[in-house]
């Protein structure tokens, strides 16, 4: 059977201008001014696939790159810039002072209910809880952001 | 009773403080209106500020029981306004 078709096709290649009314799809395809016989039958089931997904195939390939409205993905360095923008904005840390290793009690004279706010304050930037548990051993930036890469799965 | 055990129960009444004050602070949270909640918070703060000095044991144990009444208070509060 697949060596008739063959058959068919490669006499199809000869005589394009006869066969082509022929009702058998793929020999038509295989009319088609191409070179081999292999291409047209691969082409035609192709074109077939994509006239059925053609709705959802196009699309498709912009899934990869959509961002759904989110906010852009994180990086150590974004993280960074916002918990030092949430740190300078709150009221009671001298921004002057600020840096990334500093210690919130001993460098920044900050107590442990201002320890709370702060904490407090990052949930709200980043839209998540932390465990009391976990937001009292945070007690400099570069601690906060690392717990959150390490809870938000950013790595470098 | 050891110095030691007192430090150690100093240190637990700290953490359980500082959990009032999250727990406040994210009760807080949660009331709508804005102008309420900066004046909720800024309460909250001042309150706790204030008081952060106190060493009697009497006047600490009193003063988490009524913060305790307070967030009941204002949970329940808000409770009924979501319904």
């Amino acid at each position: 059977m697949a060596a008739r078709v063959l058959q068919q096709c490669v006499r199809s290649l000869a005589r394009p201008s006869l066969r082509l009314s022929s009702a058998n799809l793929a020999v038509r395809a295989a009319a088609a001014p191409a070179a081999t016989i292999h291409r047209p039958l691969s082409f035609a089931v192709d074109s077939r696939r994509t006239r059925w997904l053609g709705q959802s195939r196009v699309p498709s390939v912009g899934v990869l790159c959509r961002q759904y409205g989110d906010l852009p993905p994180l990086t150590l360095e974004s993280i960074k810039d916002r918990v030092m923008y949430v740190l300078k904005l709150y009221d009671k840390i001298n921004p002057e002072k600020l840096a990334t290793s500093s210690h919130f009690m001993k460098d920044l004279g900050l107590d442990s209910l201002d320890q709370v706010e702060i904490i407090m304050a990052m949930e709200d930037e980043f839209g998540f809880e932390i465990p009391d548990a976990e937001a009292e051993k945070l007690m400099s930036p570069e601690e906060i952001v690392q717990y959150i890469a390490d809870k938000k799965d950013v790595y470098e | 009773p050891s110095s030691k055990l007192v430090v150690a129960c100093q240190f637990l009444q700290r953490q359980k403080i500082l959990g009032i004050y999250r727990n406040m602070l994210r009760t807080i949270r949660q009331v709508p209106d804005e102008a309420d909640k900066k004046y909720l918070r800024d309460w909250a703060r001042d309150e706790f500020k204030r008081n952060k000095g106190a060493t009697d044991q009497d006047v600490i144990r009193m003063m988490v029981t009524q913060a305790n009444n307070h967030l009941e208070e204002l949970q329940k509060t808000l409770a009924l306004a979501r319904s």
